[in-house]
């Protein structure tokens, strides 16, 4: 599923991450709790194979960070969802659209989106709010929306980096009962917070990070 | 594979709707840089067409013995026609030159001399390589001393002027031509880049879900061929427009070919092409 063999990053003179051994297996959901700058989302973005170790063996599915081709990259971001603290919408397109855009863009036919569209907003209770413009929602129902965008090619997992970051508290709650319940119908989440509190409610695996190596 | 073309064409145009101003403001970048191409494109082939009429008229005058019999003329116009940087030698008969003379003044001479007091000439057109000053100079000189030749006569003054204008007008055309080139390329390309560069967050999320690059290039690509086919097309229209006004005021000022019309929308069409292509290119690597 996915697994962090000593894996280490660098960036110019700073070291990023160390020694980190990390291990998520299918349907697992896993929190990384550290404060800011401990290497939390560094960790995401390699394993979303964004950036690359200096060193160490990372296994997402069956991709070897080491060996994939430039090539092989979008077919492997399609069975790996990400929703990031800031949404990363298109502000010029309603929701539907913004879901939709995740399918076209990885070549799915048109009648297929628009039934797969109608399920992940219902699966995400957006059914109601299909044809709003991005700006007319709230901070929430914006998280919903990338959530839904991210599930829509059907992942084996999710990477939240800081998914309730802007959000209040009663938007935090209804987010993490989405994280939980997208979890129970069988798809992994590896969520990556600073706010400890929040994993404590959670029947979850944490992992704690600090300056760039787990400490627990 | 047709089917996702289809998308992206579709993905293309909606985009180019999406962003209207943007799409206003490339097009017509792009329109007016190239129609100035254009007029430039027009301006440049006239200029040496001109000058080419001019150094045309570089043509030496031979007057001759009038004594000499039609043998002896035949034999001096085989003479002068194998002379090297002679194009073309004409006889002209004493006849012939009094129907040009009173072609030209609308005076009869015989009217009032008696007699025609015109000599029999050759005309000699000189080859391209030999329009120079120097050129006509020798070549009179040569002419001027085979038996039978009366005299030379050429406007070597003339020659001069024509002369050095025209390596002036057309060294200026050729650098100002350049220049204007150029700016079109670099103007459309940059301008495109900016467009794809506006869409960047678009272009991230496009990565992030998932799209190969050819897909997420191609909607960019057809963009930028249709905004700069658009502002080429509208360019080669002006163009045409002006050269069909200028022949209405001054016909025959202007020669315009129909490939020389629509260069401004092939090179709209190559530009847009390029230009997004390598602003996405560029994009995606970085």
């Amino acid at each position: 599923m996915i697994q962090l063999s000593d894996v280490w990053y660098r960036a110019g003179r700073d070291q990023i991450l160390s020694e980190v051994d990390l291990h998520v297996d299918p349907g697992e959901f896993v929190c990384i709790v550290g404060p800011s700058g401990a290497g939390k989302s560094t960790l995401l973005r390699l394993i979303h194979i964004e950036i690359f170790p200096t060193r160490g063996k990372i296994l997402v599915a069956n991709y070897d960070a080491q060996t994939i081709r430039a090539k092989e990259i979008p077919y492997f971001r399609r069975r790996v969802g990400i929703v990031f603290q800031d949404f990363k919408l298109l502000e010029d397109r309603d929701v539907f659209e913004n879901v939709a855009f995740a399918l076209w863009a990885t070549g799915v036919r048109r009648r297929q989106i628009k039934k797969r569209v109608f399920q992940v907003l219902a699966e995400t209770g957006l059914s109601h709010k299909r044809y709003s413009m991005i700006n007319e929602l709230s901070g929430g129902e914006q998280q919903r929306v990338a959530i839904a965008r991210a599930l829509a090619n059907e992942p084996f997992v999710l990477l939240a980096d800081e998914p309730t970051g802007n959000l209040d508290s009663e938007a935090t709650d209804e987010i993490l009962e989405l994280l939980k319940k997208i979890n129970r119908k069988g798809t992994a989440i590896l969520m990556a917070t600073h706010k400890e509190e929040l994993v404590n409610t959670l029947p979850v695996k944490v992992v704690k990070i600090n300056e760039g190596k787990i400490i627990e | 594979m047709s089917l996702n073309l289809l998308y992206s064409f579709r993905e293309g145009v909606i985009g180019l709707r999406r962003a209207r101003v943007a799409t206003f403001v490339t097009v017509s970048t792009i329109a007016v840089t190239l129609t100035l191409f254009g007029i430039f494109l027009v301006f440049t082939v006239n200029v040496q067409r001109i000058v080419g009429l001019f150094r045309e008229r570089m043509a030496l005058e031979v007057f001759i013995d009038n004594s000499l019999s039609s043998e002896q003329i035949k034999k001096l116009d085989e003479k002068l026609s194998s002379l090297s940087g002679v194009r073309k030698a004409t006889f002209v008969s004493k006849d012939e030159a009094l129907k040009r003379f009173k072609k030209e003044f609308g005076e009869d001479p015989l009217a009032f001399l008696g007699e025609n007091p015109l000599p029999s000439s050759f005309e000699i057109k000189i080859q391209q390589a030999e329009q120079t000053p120097q050129g006509v100079e020798t070549l009179a000189k040569k002419i001027e001393n085979i038996e039978g030749v009366e005299e030379v006569v050429y406007h070597g003054k003339l020659f001069r002027v024509v002369d050095r204008y025209s390596r002036i007008i057309i060294f200026a055309d050729i650098l100002l031509s350049i220049i204007v080139l150029l700016a079109a390329i670099l103007l459309v390309a940059n301008t495109l880049r900016l467009t794809v560069l506006s869409q960047r967050s678009t272009i991230q999320i496009m990565q992030l879900v998932g799209a190969t690059k050819s897909f997420i290039r191609r909607p960019y690509i057809i963009q930028g061929v249709l905004q700069g086919g658009i502002g080429g097309a509208v360019g080669s229209i002006v163009v045409w427009g002006l050269v069909r006004g200028v022949a209405l005021r001054f016909p025959r000022f202007l020669e315009v070919s129909l490939p020389l019309i629509i260069l401004p929308l092939f090179l709209g069409l190559l530009l847009g092409f390029l230009g997004s292509g390598i602003g996405v290119k560029r994009f995606l690597r970085a």
